[in-house]
């Protein structure tokens, strides 16, 4: 019962932070000066007839209907926040102006999405693998030069801004050595454009495509994994049960994983779900330096053209993600810590 | 000697006995050193004055790669004025280092005057681009007559370069040569027969210890008479390397945008860091306090703002109001405060069960009173240790805004030098890792400093976490 009703006040959470979300959303791209939102571009552009401007003028909410001259009635606020909030649930961000594609087409079907994901997966999980057995070590040996110096370098590469680390990667491993690509996805030749390459190079090719950007990305989040088990993995190597565990003759890492990081891992895995946030912004810049096909780059790029449908498309699914994230971090806490679920 | 400065004392003596803390402010006090004093460690404006080639690499470079094939800055000098004809009479006057007044009272026969300036080329490698001028004035010519102006280069005994073809001069004007003396102007190398993959200086100077002379000759019909005022007569090589850490894709110092860059820093850094810390407490405080709904309320808000990643929406502000370091830090600042507000509220709680709290209630003190002399002391340790650890966020923080193009264009920070390092191809043709190395660990070390000087006052300020020593 008691994981039920924290579950319910969670999910009523998760949606007032979605309105919140799509209100900001709403005030920045739309009301601030200087933007008219979703069809700014098109305003101007000759090659739009003025009945197809006039169409979407109300599909987009600005004006809510035209009187006898063929002049736009401006719409009220809350008319145009009502459009555009059924817009946000609906995923219809409109028409991207770089590329007069949807913009939905742009992030799903170009395989951008399924690009951040890539990256972002395997650096958290590769991320969280290396901090969390380096933070347990580092535990274990308090006091050690291992303690430390891992302390020391988790310390350093946490205050490494990413891109900086992106491109001295770049610059040593791709520039100098030569041994992994600087940029890109995939190569751009021939075959890789018409996909004719078989399955097997093109795994291993993506890979060595992908290990540069992932080793940046990883770098810059396992610091924080370390130093926050090397924290709760003390705490909890000062209990009882341990030297019970000990005492009984259990092999150390029996003791050690089984026993005092179970425990500890409850404030480790809320941590790691609530860091997509930042992991997120770690993604954004290391897109752009590798230039790596994915939401971040599209955001970037999206700046520079004042493609403003693309930039509160990418700002609201980020956001998204955030906030479900954060929702299933909610659950897992949820189900791990035996003090909601017995309550 | 004064009671708080006795308490100071302690206070620097035993956050300084931890030696983390003291490398922190050890590295703390050297970039402000450095940011006070920047007008003074380099006569440079950044990303303003051209001091040398592009992708110059460090001059100390030659020193340990050792001296072939790099160069430094060089310009011609000396001027000295050869003359020859019989019967020619020329008086000279106002002579400096780059101009000299001719006056041409005879020329019998004709002749020729020459104005040179000499170089010894003593470097090992050829300098990466060539630029000058040999301007002067004719007055006093009479219609009709004219005489010959060219201009070249010669190594001594070997070779002659023209650099200004044979021109007629038949009017009193200003001339110049044209097209004119600079080596990135493809008409200039092309009158030397140089197609365009070659550069004209490392044509003509040979990467090896030579003497050359510049020369402006005049070539003199009979009868000649008049003036001739040559005003800027200047040759100058930018060698291949400079100063203490190169320049980047334009020609500018680095090491000059290093020394301004850290005063913007330490600003981005304390300022927005500060408007983040003001509003935290405000906030935590009323939280705290005031209790129930207005805590209800403030933590809700709080938490929505938590949940917003603050980069996308950096970089959408940013994008929609414009670049203006105004903003950012204003933005920076606002998108700061929240778990600094949680904190103190946190705090806040526990200390207003307290008996004395209750006894300033009862005395008849107001909330204000109570707020500002009896809570707030106790929890101003927490600013000091929150005020060094968010510092470094909003330093990175402006750094990949910056990096990602957003900053403000009329300034030059670290992160904006790493933005413009990228978008020159650094990872492709030009490894100028001296573009790159310098401002990146100059944010990561500023931000360890703040680090570390967090760390160490948390650990003074909070027993919790002492140690036994």
């Amino acid at each position: 019962m008691g994981f039920r009703l924290y579950l319910i006040k969670r999910l009523i959470n998760t949606a007032i932070l979605l309105v919140f979300v799509i209100i900001l959303n709403f005030a920045i791209f739309e009301l601030l000066p200087g933007t008219q939102g979703s069809i700014a571009n098109l305003i101007q552009n000759p090659r739009v007839s003025p009945d197809a401007l006039k169409h979407l003028e109300i599909v987009y909410g600005i004006c809510s209907g035209f009187d006898a001259g063929g002049k736009c009635i401006p719409a009220s606020v809350w008319t145009k926040f009502t459009v555009y909030f059924t817009r946000m649930i609906t995923f219809n961000f409109g028409v991207s102006q770089q590329t007069g594609d949807p913009v939905l087409y742009d992030i799903v079907n170009s395989g951008r999405l399924v690009n951040t994901l890539l990256l972002l997966g395997v650096s958290t999980a590769v991320a969280l693998v290396i901090g969390i057995f380096l933070g347990v070590i580092a535990a274990s040996r308090r006091g050690s030069l291992f303690d430390s110096s891992s302390v020391v370098v988790s310390l350093t590469t946490f205050s490494l801004p990413t891109f900086f680390i992106g491109l001295v990667l770049i610059l040593v491993f791709a520039a100098i050595l030569g041994w992994f690509p600087g940029g890109g996805v995939t190569p751009s030749t021939a075959e890789w454009i018409k996909g004719q390459v078989p399955l097997t190079e093109q795994i291993l090719v993506r890979m060595k495509y992908l290990f540069l950007p992932a080793l940046t990305l990883t770098m810059f989040f396992y610091g924080g994994n370390l130093l926050l088990t090397r924290a709760t993995m003390t705490e909890a190597l000062t209990e009882d049960y341990i030297t019970t565990a000990r005492a009984k003759g259990l092999p150390e890492r029996t003791v050690l994983f089984k026993h005092a990081l179970k425990n500890a891992s409850l404030p480790i895995v809320t941590n790691a779900a609530l860091s997509f946030g930042t992991i997120l912004s770690g993604a954004i810049i290391t897109e752009t330096v590798f230039n790596w096909d994915g939401m971040g780059s599209w955001l970037f790029k999206a700046i520079g053209w004042h493609d403003f449908p693309v930039m509160q498309a990418v700002f609201y699914i980020i956001a998204l993600c955030v906030i479900g994230a954060n929702l299933v971090s909610d659950i897992l806490y949820g189900m791990i810590d035996p003090r909601i679920k017995y309550e | 000697m004064p009671f708080w400065l006795v308490r100071l004392k302690n206070f620097l003596a035993t956050l300084l006995k931890n030696k983390l803390a003291a490398t922190g402010v050890v590295f703390l006090l050297f970039f402000v050193v450095v940011a006070l004093g920047a007008p003074i460690l380099t006569p440079y404006t950044p990303s303003r004055d051209v001091v040398s080639g592009r992708f110059d690499a460090p001059a100390w470079i030659s020193y340990v790669n050792g001296p072939t094939g790099y160069s430094q800055n060089l310009a011609f000098s000396v001027l000295s004025i050869n003359q020859s004809g019989s019967g020619l009479n020329v008086q000279r006057s106002a002579q400096t280092a780059s101009s000299v007044d001719l006056s041409v009272l005879s020329s019998p026969q004709g002749g020729t005057i020459q104005v040179v300036e000499t170089l010894a080329y003593p470097y090992l490698g050829p300098p990466k681009w060539m630029g000058g001028d040999a301007k002067f004035s004719v007055s006093g010519i009479t219609t009709g007559e004219s005489f010959l102006v060219s201009g070249y280069i010669e190594r001594a005994g070997e070779y002659k370069y023209p650099v200004w073809l044979p021109t007629v001069v038949n009017r009193s004007d200003t001339y110049s040569p044209h097209p004119s003396i600079d080596s990135t102007v493809r008409d200039f190398n092309q009158q030397l027969g140089i197609n365009s993959n070659f550069d004209a200086a490392s044509f003509i100077f040979a990467p090896r210890k030579a003497n050359y002379n510049y020369v402006l000759q005049f070539t003199l019909p009979p009868g000649f008479t008049g003036k001739i005022q040559v005003t800027q007569f200047s040759l100058v090589l930018y060698g291949n390397t400079w100063g203490l850490f190169g320049t980047d894709s334009q020609g500018y110092d680095i090491l000059t945008q290093l020394v301004y860059g850290a005063r913007l820093s330490l600003i981005i850094g304390l300022v927005a860091t500060g408007i983040s810390i003001g509003l935290g407490l405000v906030i935590g405080l009323m939280a705290g306090y005031l209790g129930k709904i207005v805590d209800e309320v403030l933590m809700r808000f709080t938490d929505m703002l938590l949940v917003i990643p603050t980069l996308p929406l950096l970089i959408v502000l940013v994008a929609t109001i414009g670049p203006s370091l105004f903003y950012i830090i204003l933005f920076l600042g606002f998108f700061g405060w929240m778990g600094f507000a949680r904190v103190i509220r946190a705090q806040v709680l526990t200390l207003r069960e307290r008996p004395f709290i209750e006894a300033a209630k009862a005395a008849g003190a107001g909330t204000g009173y109570i707020t500002v002399r009896h809570v707030f002391p106790n929890i101003v340790s927490l600013t000091y240790v929150s005020l060094a650890l968010s510092v470094p966020g909003a330093i990175v923080g402006e750094a990949a805004l910056s990096f990602l193009g957003l900053g403000d264009p009329n300034t030059t920070t670290w992160g904006q030098m790493l933005g413009r390092a990228n978008e020159a191809g650094i990872n492709t043709a030009n490894l100028a890792w001296w573009w790159i190395v310098p401002p990146g660990l100059a944010i990561a070390i500023l931000s360890l400093s703040f680090v570390l000087l967090g760390y160490a006052l948390d650990e003074m300020f909070n027993p919790k976490l002492r140690r036994r020593r």
